[in-house]
């Protein structure tokens, strides 16, 4: 499995996504998390378990508590996850390029309608 | 390039006429969709291309095989408007049944040409446990236009914006 499989199963779950819509705007706590999406501190603990072990979320207790463990993403996953969706569009632009170039040769300037 | 959300999109600018760009879009496709792996189901084998004109047409692929001759079903033609905007549903080789996107291509007439478009959505409509695997057939193929992470692509590419 590569690291863009794991970032992908690790988004594939609605309450993740929302989990990470969430640390977005800013690190969280998991109790925040918890009751900001209605669900039990035991099955946040598991979404966030999945988060971590695909490195999409980091966890750190530097705050005045050290208890309190405070979550925030970590950038890396989504760049890669960028650069998919960009090969996406790089699929299309170089089919588009060769349309250009059959299409140009064959009914461009100075060429009579076929 | 750019694309939101749930949508890629890619532009050229071809000196043509509208309806030329058209034409060579669909009833030429074969003469310029390029070859190869990456690109074509029929991978290095001999294949062909073909899209059928008007809606409901099909756009496939034939090829070789060592089972015979076989034919993959890109998809139909869902809006038909010439010189100015056709829409097709796209399947990749491993979508299951019922999945698909949807490709729009728009002909746009501009001083020099014809300003086409494509714009490949749909993957917010997969389903949401669409699996998350490498393709069955030319995996280069299916890391291109393999949409089946679907939906997941929805939210990530809001994500991933967002962030820059």
């Amino acid at each position: 499995m590569t690291d863009l499989d794991g970032t992908l199963i690790a988004l594939s779950d609605p309450t993740r996504r929302g989990v990470i819509d969430l640390l977005r705007r800013k690190p969280r706590r998991a109790g925040e998390l918890s009751a900001a999406l209605e669900m039990s501190p035991a099955a946040m603990s598991r979404h966030l378990r999945v988060l971590r072990t695909h490195g999409l979320v980091e966890e750190d207790h530097a705050g005045p508590d050290a208890r309190v463990r405070i979550y925030r993403l970590r950038r890396e996953p989504f760049r890669e996850l960028r650069k998919w969706l960009d090969d996406v569009e790089v699929f299309w632009a170089g089919e588009l390029e060769s349309f250009r170039r059959h299409a140009e040769r064959t009914r461009g300037p100075g060429k009579g309608r076929s | 390039m750019t694309g939101t959300g749930d949508a890629a999109s890619v532009s050229v600018l071809v000196r043509v006429a509208p309806a030329d760009a058209f034409d060579v879009f669909t009833r030429e496709i074969d003469l310029w969709w390029k070859q190869g792996p990456q690109f074509r189901i029929a991978g290095r084998r001999r294949g062909q291309l073909f899209f059928e004109c008007g809606a409901g047409g099909r756009l496939f692929e034939t090829f070789e095989s060592a089972r015979g001759p076989r034919t993959f079903e890109v998809g139909k033609v869902t809006l038909w408007d010439p010189p100015r905007r056709l829409e097709l549903e796209w399947r990749g080789v491993n979508f299951k049944p019922g999945e698909k996107t949807s490709v729009e291509v728009t002909f746009a007439q501009s001083a020099s040409g014809t300003l086409v478009t494509v714009r490949h959505r749909g993957w917010s409509s997969l389903p949401e446990d669409h699996p998350v695997r490498h393709g069955l057939v030319g995996p280069a193929f299916s890391r291109m236009i393999g949409l089946w992470w679907g939906q997941l692509m929805t939210s990530l590419r809001e994500h991933v914006e967002t962030r820059r």
